[in-house]
């Protein structure tokens, strides 16, 4: 039974894999090839049928499945024992884990689980030595960090966004599939209010983005990059800075401790561009920047820039396109 | 309830940040720290000390609370531990490691060693991730080494009968889970600002230094680190910006779009 590299998608949906999980598969791929092994992806979650069947689609020797309803929602008491049983079952050493919100939980216990090691963020994969070694984002963003593995069990690697393209699809090729055994316990942490279902188009679908920043000096003025987002069809963003001061809800929240977007356009104004803002937006196909000061960070990153008050600018914008 | 807060020293973001901005920020010869690091001030990881605050908030609602805050590393530790006991902890421990590099794995196995040798610890808070390396491996490896619950993104935290209730912060907005104790939370900004220390914290904090104990006592002879920092490097400088101009605001939002249109990126 030869080492795969190992996938493991969580709580895909009854719609199939996200884009997260195609960039995982685009990554492990890559790391496969590299190094002449077969790629295995694990699925964990319920109804993951559609989910299972794109991943055999994309080159996978081994779809590894477990579909419960018990796995409905992400909870680690459950999932990792199950994605410990896909390492085993694949003698997994480089486990490759798709961004998202369950990954604080998930990826840290899974590997304390195994006696191996994990890094998040990671925004490449070398190899050292016969060994995979990571590349991730640090301080924020402003730096970055390689780090090499020394522990003993598997290396554990959280993506960042963006990290791969997705791969092509190859419909009817074939695929060993094995099924991972659900545990019967009751995870302990049980969630008792879930979060409102978001009715509505989401800020991560968003074509076009107006996000502020403290530039905007009051929280009235929040109205202003709400009222461009609606004139441009977009969805307003904001900074962490004002989401903390509360000019903004946080499910508006741009930014290493927000969301990661990838608009077709967004505008910064009166943001200065620190750099755990930007990774939520430097996937941006185009930035515009508003802002007062020529050395904001923010204009090293745009496109387009206007050194003006963006408390001017906005309500020109604004009326400028209204007019229209 | 007996609860244990894990706090960590870090260089502060704000000011790396502002470095980098400033094209300030360079790697030294080792390549595993910024040259300036010796200017650069540090300060408690800022979700560590909303950790702490969550500890507090729990005492302030009513729930008899045994508050230790622990640090594992070098003396530097001293100021952020009597910054956490003025705040309101009732004593502090530091646990001398001079070989930590930057393995959160070897943090979470001496704080393992540490909570168990204290005994009967019901609640254990962290901050969901260290602001320098961004990893956030503590809480999750600590929960599975002491076997814990674990929950993460916490925004909230209250006493539920046996167990916890604490209100997470998810992408569409907040959870609510009940979480068995015992019990590792890892606390997010969304809780909100901490507190300030009083002065009469401050004196009481000086009057009590932290309690020593060694790494050494929980580390074994095999134990090596899980992972290694090989190098620290700088993202590459980004690209061309074209700044448009105009006599005012107007203009200059008048141009904007008409470039933009141009260029095709906004068709309206």
């Amino acid at each position: 039974m030869p080492e795969h590299v190992l996938v493991v998608v969580t709580s895909p949906g009854a719609s199939g894999l996200r884009d997260a999980d195609r960039e995982a598969l685009g990554t492990a791929t890559a790391h496969a090839a590299q190094r002449a092994l077969p790629l295995a992806c694990a699925v964990i979650g319920h109804n993951v049928e559609a989910a299972a069947t794109e991943v055999a689609e994309s080159g996978a020797a081994v779809v590894l499945v477990a579909d419960s309803e018990t796995l409905s929602a992400f909870a680690s008491d459950l999932y990792v024992p199950v994605a410990a049983a896909a390492i085993r079952s694949t003698e997994a050493r480089v486990v490759i884990v798709p961004r998202g919100p369950d990954v604080l939980e998930f990826v840290p216990r899974l590997a304390a689980h195994l006696n191996g090691a994990c890094i998040s963020g990671v925004t490449e994969l070398r190899l050292e030595d016969g060994d995979v070694t990571a590349v991730a984002s640090a301080f924020g963003g402003a730096a970055l960090a390689l780090y090499r593995f020394k522990a003993p069990g598997p290396r554990v690697l959280a993506l960042a966004p963006a990290v791969a393209p997705a791969l092509e699809r190859v419909a009817g090729s074939t695929t060993e599939r094995r099924e991972l055994a659900v545990p019967d316990i009751a995870p302990r942490v049980q969630v008792v209010e879930p979060a409102g279902v978001v009715t509505g188009p989401r800020l991560e679908d968003a074509k076009i983005v107006i996000s502020g920043g403290r530039g905007l000096g009051a929280k009235e003025n929040y109205d202003l990059v709400r009222r461009l987002a609606d004139a441009l069809g977009g969805m307003p963003g904001a900074s962490r800075a004002i989401v903390d001061e509360g000019w903004a809800e946080p499910a508006q929240q741009v930014g290493l401790t927000g969301k990661i977007l990838a608009p077709d356009v967004y505008f910064a104004v009166g943001i200065s561009g620190a750099s755990q803002h930007l990774v939520g937006c430097a996937n941006s196909r185009c930035i515009v920047a508003v802002n007062t000061d020529p050395q904001a960070s923010i204009f090293k990153f745009a496109q387009y820039g206007i050194v003006d008050d963006c408390l001017e600018v906005l309500p020109a914008l604004i009326e400028l396109i209204e007019s229209n | 309830m007996r609860i244990v807060v894990c706090v960590k020293r870090v260089l502060d973001p704000e000011a790396v940040n502002g470095y980098a901005l400033w094209g300030r920020l360079a790697v030294d010869e080792s390549g595993l720290a910024f040259e300036a690091v010796g200017d650069l001030p540090s300060i408690i990881n800022a979700y560590d000390e909303q950790a702490l605050e969550a500890a507090l908030r729990l005492r302030d609602a009513g729930v008899d609370c045994q508050i230790s805050v622990v640090a594992v590393g070098s003396d530097e530790n001293a100021d952020i531990l009597r910054r956490c006991v003025a705040m309101g902890a009732d004593e502090a421990i530091l646990v001398q490691d001079q070989n930590r590099g930057v393995d959160g794995f070897r943090t979470a196995r001496v704080l393992s060693g540490l909570i168990e040798s204290i005994g009967d610890v019901d609640l254990v808070l962290c901050g969901r991730q260290g602001s320098d390396y961004d990893q956030g491996c503590v809480p999750g490896a600590l929960a599975e080494m002491i076997g814990a619950s674990l929950v993460t993104m916490a925004a909230g935290i209250a006493l539920d009968g046996d167990a916890i209730r604490v209100t997470r912060a998810v992408p569409n907005g907040q959870e609510s889970v009940r979480a068995a104790l015992p019990a590792v939370v890892s606390v997010s900004n969304e809780l909100g600002l901490p507190r300030y220390p009083t002065n009469r914290g401050v004196m009481q904090a000086r009057r009590m230094p932290a309690q020593q104990r060694s790494a050494d006592e929980f580390l074994g002879q095999g134990d090596e680190d899980a992972v290694e920092l090989v190098q620290l490097m700088l993202p590459d400088a980004q690209g061309h910006c074209e700044i448009v101009e105009g006599a005012d605001a107007r203009e200059k939002a008048e141009r904007l779009l008409a470039r933009l249109r141009e260029d095709g990126v906004l068709h309206a």
